[in-house]
């Protein structure tokens, strides 16, 4: 066995000495290198001893110039050193200051104006490694500095010319969640010309926005303004939506992203239905309806809600007796086929936005709110369905136990939210739609009814927020702080009405006796967003919101180029300011599309064919989907896919031909940087 | 937010519900009247009814089949209330016994045709009222002599599955019954177990199977079985008893429902044969829309 194995590394050096051309090491070249110390505004100059360091750095091998300067990045300190690149005719440069994650695309464009190649620029990061980390020994953060830079020369004198990869851009986008920041994101690249897809998983496009009553501050009709642009999205003839689908599997990479998805059966043919309503008519069951919150029915073949877009209805077969009552009502018409059977549909597209929304806890495991064992405790979006002229009640409220209207409601914030036991985070608009309740109900039985909010923090900290909580104020609500603990709500088994008691600050009791128990309970991440990371492979918050590139500047980007988040899929967030991402994240993908091709850095992984034995190792291994081996003529052979490799060097490491190498960090930049820190470096 | 529905299962009674804010959908199920039979569990388009045997117990009778209904799966149609045999279902929507799928046409009701002649009724109240073995006789007023007024009676029809059991016991005339289910039913004796007695000891039918005299196994009449399949449920030898629905009687309605009801009652020859008397009646009536022919 040993001699086996002997035997196959000799032949694998043998290979690799033809594969490059030589019998020897290849000679180390002797490039002229600059290195520019940054104080980082005393960040790093504080600790690090920045003089020494650099008058170090003009001792290292190959190094022609050493300077020190404030702020490189500032366009002064860029223009600095341009000129000192072109004065002293340097052709590597290194900067020692900050991490590459933010700075390195500003000093490659730098290095570039001086017509250096970008990627014959290095970076030292001597504020994480050296001046943040070791703030109490100034000189050992001064050697470690010194380590780091000299590692950084090291591998500069070894860096090659690359040039970037340019990918070709499908004009087109796909917007996964057709809710209120989906479709504005949909309109607004519509308009720009771009065709969009919007994929729904629903029957109709409107989310929770379709399904409310009215809207804060304004008390405006909430499907009256969203209604509009529901429509406007089912006629726009740069739109398709794709209504009752699931997104299966993304492959690919911004520019070219191959999506296929699942269009679910509605068994009836969206072509033929005029959403007419005579099937609806004829149909005899009636089933629980979800976009009621289950307090009215929907018959078995009926769209969710009047105004849904598309109106093509559906059938639901785990209700339908099959009788075929519809297929007469339509007659003519041949709408109905219930042979349908779920279709499987190819995209490609350019970019996606992602803006599935969020979902509502269900809080009976909550067991103090008693909601699900007493008839008259509401979860805020029944109570929505109850107050909505539309809904099933025709916009009575009333008891569920006795179909009285309620001469008292209480109203309690944060269920389920802010409780570290459940959900930690601020659901962050049921103050704003509690206070809402709590206004129309007061406007609409004014001096017949009394309204109580049992609240927490009052959280009104938005355009014209303030002012709507002083006219729930003037309207008579009565509000009442309590504490989030001990809050408990009880039932009278005989008039089936309601004691609800919290303690203030203090510990003093409070109490109120209500009809009606309305709970706001919390918002919470979407289900289906778990499943959808892992398709998309862009990461959850532990709760499970995505998580945006960079929570300030970046907000609508994820980590996949290519991919942005809008609504509150990415944090929970009103309808003002969904609609506002909505539109961010179509300014951000419109930037992506419009251009003709994708250009990405050339940091990718290499396979060199000759040595390649097609054994597979790197496809198990990349995380990416990056690499694949092809059959090319007679050898099955790796092939990297640009636009997708991330350039991790996983495949790099874990290829037992060594037939994998990702340029200017082979095995030859780390060893010398490996030499360069042991001591062991070169000294020419 | 999730559906509140409601189970309660005792000896008594079976109730499933949907508590809507709007709407109340209800279904219970009488034990007391329900035999255990095949119908509603094979009439479920959601296959939603479980009729499972009960053990047996030595030196007891054979318990009558118990009923299970999975409130997941049921959509409170109504199809195993309209075709009970026995009545035992009812569905209400609202507390009301209105089936939105009957109102619709959707589903035929099966049709009974029970016909009461008091004048030939006798004079004895409980000779009248013993002649139905599920005592849905009642007698308001007996035939007087005195008076010379006739008896007047009362039959509870929603709950009879037409046996004819009365019309048989009953002076000739007195009641009139047609069978709304049709069918076969053998007992295959040589197959009996020896002192086997569950089919009859679930028979809600006295007199539809019979013990004979001569070997004590049981045997049937096909006069007074109804073919609900009680027997056929606690039958513990495969083959022994034989049972086949080949007719339903029901109202004139088209229903894709009902077609495959049917198919589950009694089997694709008999859906095959009613769709294609209903094919030839079709036929025949437009002939004579567009020929003006009369007759057939």
């Amino acid at each position: 066995m040993a001699e086996t194995a002997s035997k196959i590394r000799g032949k694998i050096r043998q290979k690799k000495r033809e594969a490059t051309g030589r019998g020897r090491r290849p000679k180390t070249p002797r490039p002229r290198i600059g290195v520019f110390v940054c104080q980082c505004g005393g960040q790093v100059s504080s600790i690090v001893d920045v003089n020494e360091l650099t008058n170090y750095a003009k001792t290292l091998p190959n190094v022609v110039y050493a300077e020190q300067m404030n702020f490189p990045c500032s366009r002064l300190g860029q223009e600095e050193i341009v000129n000192a690149i072109k004065k002293n005719k340097l052709e590597r440069v290194v900067v020692a200051g900050c991490s590459p994650r933010l700075y390195e695309p500003t000093f490659q464009r730098c290095v570039s104006q001086a017509e250096l190649n970008p990627w014959l620029f290095e970076m030292a990061n001597i504020r994480e490694f050296a001046s943040y980390c070791h703030q109490a020994n100034p000189k050992q953060a001064t050697e470690k500095a010194k380590d780091t830079v000299r590692m950084a020369v090291a591998k500069a004198k070894l860096l090659e010319p690359l040039s970037p990869i340019e990918l070709p851009m499908t004009k087109k986008v796909m917007v996964i969640g057709g809710g209120i920041a989906g479709i504005n994101a949909a309109l607004d690249l519509a308009d720009m010309g771009f065709k969009v897809y919007v994929v729904e998983k629903t029957e109709s496009i409107g989310g929770y926005m379709a399904l409310l009553d009215k809207t804060f501050p304004t008390l405006d009709c909430s499907i009256c303004i969203e209604g509009p642009k529901m429509v406007d999205v089912g006629r726009h003839p740069n739109i398709e939506i794709i209504s009752y689908a699931d997104v299966l599997k993304v492959d690919g990479h911004v520019g070219s992203f191959k999506v296929k998805i699942r269009k679910n059966p509605r068994y009836v043919i969206a072509a033929n239905c005029t959403g007419c309503g005579e099937c609806r008519d004829a149909c005899p069951i009636e089933y629980p309806n979800y976009a009621d919150m289950y307090l009215g029915v929907r018959k078995a073949i009926s769209p969710p809600f009047g105004q849904a877009v598309p109106l093509t209805h559906t059938i639901n077969r785990e209700y339908c007796i099959e009788c075929f009552k519809c297929v007469d009502a339509c007659g003519a018409r041949e709408a109905i086929n219930f042979d349908q059977k779920p279709e499987e549909i190819d995209l490609e597209v350019g970019a996606i936005i992602v803006s599935i929304g969020y979902s509502m806890y269900n809080p009976s495991d909550l067991e103090w709110t008693g909601y699900g064992k007493y008839d008259n405790v509401f979860t805020a979006l029944e109570f929505e369905r109850l107050i909505l002229a539309a809904g099933p009640t025709g916009g009575k409220v009333v008891r569920a136990s006795d179909g009285q209207k309620p001469h008292s409601v209480a109203f309690i914030q944060c269920v389920g939210s802010r409780d570290i036991n459940r959900y930690e985070h601020c659901s962050s608009f049921c103050c704003m739609y509690t206070l809402k309740h709590a206004v129309m109900l007061k406007e609409k039985y004014r001096d017949d009814i009394e309204v109580y909010v049992f609240y927490n923090d009052m959280r009104s900290n938005f355009k014209g927020y303030e002012e709507f909580y002083n006219r729930a104020q003037k309207s008579g609500v009565k509000f009442l702080r309590v504490k989030l603990e001990n809050r408990k709500i009880l039932e009278d088994p005989q008039t089936k009405s309601l004691t609800v008691s919290g303690e203030t600050e203090d510990g003093k009791p409070v109490t109120a006796h209500a009809d009606m128990v309305v709970l706001a309970n919390a918002a919470i991440p979407q289900q289906t967003a778990t499943e959808l990371a892992k398709i998309l492979k862009i990461p959850l918050t532990p709760e499970g919101f995505f998580v945006e590139c960079q929570p300030k500047i970046r907000p609508t980007d994820t980590d996949v180029p290519g991919i942005f988040l809008a609504g509150a899929c990415q944090g929970l967030k009103d309808i003002p300011y969904s609609v506002a991402q909505g539109s961010a994240a179509a300014a951000q993908a419109a930037a992506v599309l419009s251009k003709n091709v994708w250009t990405v850095e050339p940091l990718v992984a290499q396979v060199n064919e000759e040595m390649c034995s097609g054994c597979r190792v790197c496809e198990s291994v990349c995380g990416y989907n990056a690499i694949a081996v092809e059959n090319r003529g007679d050898k099955a052979l790796a092939r990297v896919k640009e636009g997708l490799c991330r350039g991790c060097g996983i495949c790099s490491s874990a290829c037992p031909m060594d037939a994998i190498s990702m340029p200017n960090y082979s095995d030859r930049h780390i060893i010398a940087q490996v030499k360069a820190v042991m001591g062991r470096g070169d000294k020419t | 937010m999730p559906l509140k529905t409601v189970k309660k299962d005792t000896a008594e009674k079976l109730t499933l519900e949907w508590v809507l804010h709007v709407k109340n959908y209800k279904l219970s199920l009488d034990r007391n009247r329900c035999v255990g039979c095949q119908i509603c569990s094979l009439a479920c388009p959601k296959e939603a009814i479980k009729v499972e045997k009960q053990p047996k117990s030595n030196g007891e009778k054979t318990r009558k089949p118990k009923v299970d209904i999975d409130l997941a799966k049921c959509n409170f149609c109504g199809i195993c209330d309209i075709l009970c045999p026995y009545g035992a279902v009812k569905v209400t929507l609202d507390n009301e016994h209105s089936l939105p799928i009957i109102e619709k046409k959707c589903f035929p009701k099966p049709l009974r045709d029970i016909q009461v002649n008091p004048d030939k009724f006798p004079a004895d109240q409980n000779e009248i009222e013993e002649a139905c073995p599920l005592h849905l006789i009642r007698v308001l007023a007996p035939v007087s002599e005195r008076t010379e007024s006739k008896a007047t009676v009362e039959v509870e029809k929603e709950y009879c599955p037409c046996c004819r059991v009365c019309e048989i016991k009953l002076p000739l005339g007195a009641m009139q019954v047609r069978k709304f289910i049709y069918g076969k039913i053998a007992i295959h004796q040589e197959k009996c177990p020896d002192g086997c007695t569950d089919c009859l000891d679930v028979c809600p039918i006295t007199g539809a199977l019979f013990l004979q005299d001569k070997d004590k196994k049981v045997a049937v009449n096909d006069t007074f079985c109804v073919y609900c399949g009680a027997c056929r449920v606690v039958c513990p030898v495969e083959g022994a008893l034989e049972l086949e629905r080949t007719r339903i009687i029901h109202e004139p309605i088209r229903s894709g429902a009902w077609n495959k009801t049917l198919e589950r009652l009694t089997s694709p020859v008999g859906i095959a044969k009613e769709l294609k008397n209903k094919g030839s009646l079709k036929a025949r009536e437009s002939v004579k829309k567009r020929v003006g022919l009369k007759g057939g």
